[in-house]
């Protein structure tokens, strides 16, 4: 098992003349090209249950790069302002993740569940910027693990850290050892357009700023038969004062 | 007659659906592969008439799948068509040589241009 933290780099995150706005502009060009491809299909396809199927595969694409533009709008706000961080209870996040994805994974088949979860402090955060971390990796698992498998949100309290760890764990095939140290070199910064398959790291490289803006890290795992993508929190201690 | 078969390689699952629903209804057989390493076994196993190849695949990238057909002197010959969102920086003539046929832009391409572009692959 490797485990990366990730810390996003101060500043010249962006390399090699990659611009953000070309990243932004790669990153939401795949959606965009799906999209097109599948309105000019619905338009030849006269069968009825292929047209429902493109017609939901459009609307989770839509809603995908609308995701994708909230976060970019949301990440610029973050570089400017503070957001408020309050005591929350991770597992009404993570509750209100798979609630959103639901319809996402089932149109591709799968199934995003809330797995391991043991008995957990509050954490302070920012729910929304949490739930758009968990988004992006809950996103991301869908194109990197095994094409039948469930994906599962676990959470863990690391006691000696005095943080709360939530995990998105994907099974499947586990990338090649090559394939891990690119990704473990690269999360936390946008990638040059080439540097991976339909992402350009953008996903990863923002929630690496919301998990900054709140005093929080993220951070991947390799395990034998998948990864994980974590966040990990402070505890409140708010409620210990009390 | 027998269909002619067609391998798909493609990531997004759910454009490998479109590439597949639209080959079938041009009569041809044909099968998906999600990532290259995949690819090289069923092209093994099937012998395909003709791939269709996106090129920035998850793992192995379409170059060093098509290197490694280049090796093989029976899967060297087979016809590729490639469609990418990065056409406009792919020249046919620099990958010529490595079987591709064609290259489509994803961006600006035409249901009728994928059928089009195997047909005249095959041909």
């Amino acid at each position: 098992m490797e485990q990366a933290g990730i810390r996003r780099q101060k500043g010249g995150a962006f390399l090699g003349g990659v611009t953000p706005l070309s990243v932004a502009a790669h990153e939401l060009k795949s959606p965009l090209v799906l999209l097109r491809q599948l309105s000019l299909d619905l338009e030849m396809t006269s069968d009825e249950h292929d047209r429902a199927r493109i017609i939901e595969q459009m609307v989770q694409v839509s809603e995908k790069a609308l995701r994708l533009t909230g976060d970019i709008t949301r990440s610029e706000a973050v570089q400017r302002s503070l957001f408020e961080c309050t005591p929350l209870n991770p597992l009404s996040v993570c509750d209100d993740v798979t609630s959103e994805l639901a319809r996402l994974y089932q149109a591709h088949g799968r199934a995003l569940r809330i797995g391991r979860i043991r008995q957990l402090p509050p954490v302070v955060a920012n729910r929304d910027l949490l739930r758009r971390i968990l988004l992006n990796f809950a996103d991301n698992a869908l194109h990197y693990g095994d094409v039948d498998g469930v994906v599962e949100l676990q959470a863990q309290l690391l006691r000696e850290r005095g943080r709360v760890r939530i995990a998105v764990r994907d099974y499947g095939p586990g990338l090649p050892l090559g394939s891990w140290r690119n990704l473990k070199n690269s999360l936390g910064q946008a990638q040059p357009v080439h540097a991976r398959p339909q992402s350009s790291g953008l996903g990863l490289y923002i929630s690496a700023q919301f998990a900054d803006a709140m005093n929080a890290r993220i951070g991947a795992i390799r395990h034998r038969d998948g990864a994980s993508f974590y966040v990990e929190l402070p505890v409140s201690h708010q409620m210990s004062l009390l | 007659m027998t269909a002619q078969r067609v391998v798909v390689i493609e990531d997004d699952q759910w454009l490998a659906e479109h590439y597949l629903r639209l080959l079938r209804r041009a009569g041809y057989e044909t099968y998906h592969a999600p990532h290259a390493l995949l690819a090289i076994d069923m092209i093994d196993d099937v012998r395909p008439h003709a791939i269709l190849l996106d090129v920035l695949l998850t793992g192995m990238t379409a170059l060093a799948l098509l290197h490694e057909l280049q090796s093989h002197d029976d899967l060297a010959t087979i016809p590729v068509v490639l469609a990418t969102n990065l056409a406009d920086q792919i020249e046919l003539d620099d990958v010529a040589g490595y079987g591709v046929k064609r290259v489509l832009d994803k961006a600006t391409m035409y249901p009728d241009d994928v059928v089009a572009a195997i047909r005249g692959a095959l041909a």
